[in-house]
């Protein structure tokens, strides 16, 4: 007779709260409907409230994993982002979101892990582990990383500079970067305030690009930050 | 079982003085303890966990029946998947949501009315259950067409059920019954001291081993101790169900006495099987929900027939 084999959980010991902390989390069931049902009752509301408008859509690649970038003007970029991708894809799409911020505390823990599927992202200390998680993700078929590139939101409404990270995670890979710009996002969420307004946002989806011709140095990492930055600034300066 | 009834009923107003005593007298003897300079972090937590857990299961008593039918369930769930967790089953979510399906539908057979008899409860669909449910998930690998793998999805999922949905679900069964605060309270009540008891008596005089190729920190000292002061306690709470006659209170703690440390077994063997240490992590100071209810739902069911053969669950019938 041949042995059964166990699989047990690798979470297996952990606490809840570190169910919502520790990254990659591990597939549930009651995790899925919720977040089911909140992205498509997050369309409706953008759709509605919002008036939003996603253009390009068919930029998207259909295949592989690939990591959208886009300017960060308020909390609504992610949200927009997340409606962009398809409904099938919620659960493998992934926010990179600032640990110190939206992992700070157990709701905002819980709400980050379960409604957004966010990727705790560690921008002060440790940069360099949370990149390593990221392109581990990407090596999984079919993964969507969402990351905005200037590191925080603008207050001013000018687009910040585009910060290493994006450049280090994919010089020479075959991956895919996906540049988006998001218009409107200053108006309808102001930093600081506690509630969206109902103001217009649209989102427009360019050309995804690669970076598998250039060498691993900080030269080329510098010139994949400039070409996004350009790209994306180009994406909201094109006529409507 | 109503919040009226409840604030009117006797036995439920005087187990929570004597549960509240405990917890008081445990928290002051804990304290007196770290004053003295001992190390009490483990105990701590340990009661930090009861401090959550009893408010928790007193409070649903208090709302009444169909709280009470609720908890049951989902902790027949919660702890199904635990389980599901640890074996693996849990990857497999047509089966998984199977189980979780047969588990609700205990609950609605413990909730509804017997269509003929006009009780609440019904007895016989949440008798016939199992048969469905088994037969359902013996049906998901012929939808699937496929057999590789498929006998111990279907072991894994018919175990599961049965054992954390249906013979745990008689506890919630047992708020349909005419001394329900009795039977339950005393229930949940004795089986945690015969948990208490038997690891007590064990770091007390325990020397030769029980099952050690199970659970090596179990002894025959500790076992044999908990029979006993289970077989006291049903005497102290005599008030509990005034109707049992001597014998009775005699099954009743034997009942509890040795099913209890049995489904501390069941639950070991699991463990060990698996090669894992606890099934889960969600009450601090405890472990996973398995790791606390492991005794109950071994007596659970034996204890529900036991007081229906002798009584019949209810006492005064409809007319």
């Amino acid at each position: 007779m041949t042995e059964w084999e166990y699989h047990p959980s690798p979470d297996i010991d952990e606490t809840m709260s570190e169910h919502l902390r520790n990254f990659p989390r591990q597939p549930y069931m009651l995790m899925y409907a919720i977040r089911s049902v909140v992205a498509m009752l997050l369309r409706g509301w953008m759709r509605v409230y919002h008036r939003m408008r996603i253009e390009g859509r068919s930029n998207l690649p259909s295949t592989g994993s690939y990591i959208l970038v886009c300017n960060h003007t308020s909390h609504l970029d992610t949200l927009c982002m997340l409606c962009s991708v398809p409904l099938r894809q919620i659960h493998r799409t992934f926010p990179a979101a600032a640990a110190d911020y939206f992992f700070s505390s157990l709701p905002r823990s819980a709400v980050s892990a379960i409604l957004i599927n966010a990727l705790p992202f560690d921008r002060k200390v440790k940069g360099a582990e949370s990149l390593t998680v990221c392109s581990e993700l990407l090596k999984n078929e079919g993964n969507v990383l969402i990351i905005f590139p200037e590191g925080t939101r603008t207050t001013t409404g000018e687009m910040g500079r585009f910060r290493s990270g994006i450049g280090r995670l994919v010089v020479g890979t075959d991956l895919a970067v996906v540049p988006c710009y998001l218009d409107g996002g200053t108006k309808a969420w102001p930093k600081g305030k506690a509630f969206p307004r109902p103001r217009k946002l649209s989102l427009r989806i360019g050309k995804p690009k690669r970076y598998l011709h250039l060498d691993k140095s900080s030269e080329s990492v510098i010139a994949i930050c400039e070409d996004l930055q350009n790209a994306v600034a180009e994406l909201g300066s094109s006529p409507k | 079982m109503t919040i009226e009834a409840a604030l009117q009923s006797e036995v439920f107003l005087t187990y929570i003085k004597i549960i509240g005593g405990l917890l008081v007298f445990a928290g002051v003897m804990i304290t007196i303890l770290r004053i003295s300079g001992k190390n009490v972090t483990g105990v701590w937590n340990t009661y930090r966990g009861w401090l959550v857990m009893v408010p928790i299961v007193i409070g649903t008593l208090f709302l009444g029946r169909a709280a009470m039918i609720v908890g049951v369930v989902l902790l027949a769930i919660f702890g199904f998947k635990e389980f599901a967790r640890a074996t693996g089953l849990y990857n497999d979510w047509w089966m998984t949501g199977l189980v979780y399906l047969g588990i609700i539908l205990l609950g609605v057979a413990s909730y509804v009315p017997d269509p003929r008899l006009g009780y609440d409860g019904w007895y016989g669909f949440f008798m016939a259950l199992p048969a469905f449910v088994v037969g359902a998930i013996l049906l998901v690998p012929i939808f699937r067409n496929r057999a590789q793998g498929q006998l111990q999805k279907i072991a894994l999922a018919i175990v599961g059920f049965m054992y954390f949905g249906w013979m745990f679900s008689h506890l919630g069964f047992l708020a349909n019954t005419t001394y329900a605060y009795g039977y339950i309270l005393y229930l949940i009540f004795a089986v945690e001291i015969n948990d208490i008891a038997a690891f007590t008596c064990g770091k007390l005089f325990g020397k030769h081993k029980l099952r050690e190729n199970i659970s090596p920190n179990k002894t025959i000292e500790g076992s044999v101790g908990a029979i006993i002061i289970s077989l006291g306690i049903p005497w102290l709470l005599w008030f509990s169900f005034p109707h049992f006659e001597p014998w009775h209170l005699v099954i009743t703690g034997l009942v509890v006495g040795v099913g209890g440390q049995l489904g501390d077994l069941v639950i070991s063997y699991i463990k060990r099987d698996i090669g894992i240490k606890d099934m889960g992590a969600v009450i601090e100071g405890h472990g996973g929900i398995l790791d606390r209810v492991d005794s109950m739902i071994f007596v659970a069911p034996i204890f529900f027939h036991v007081i229906r053969w002798i009584h019949g669950i209810r006492e005064v019938p409809l007319s």
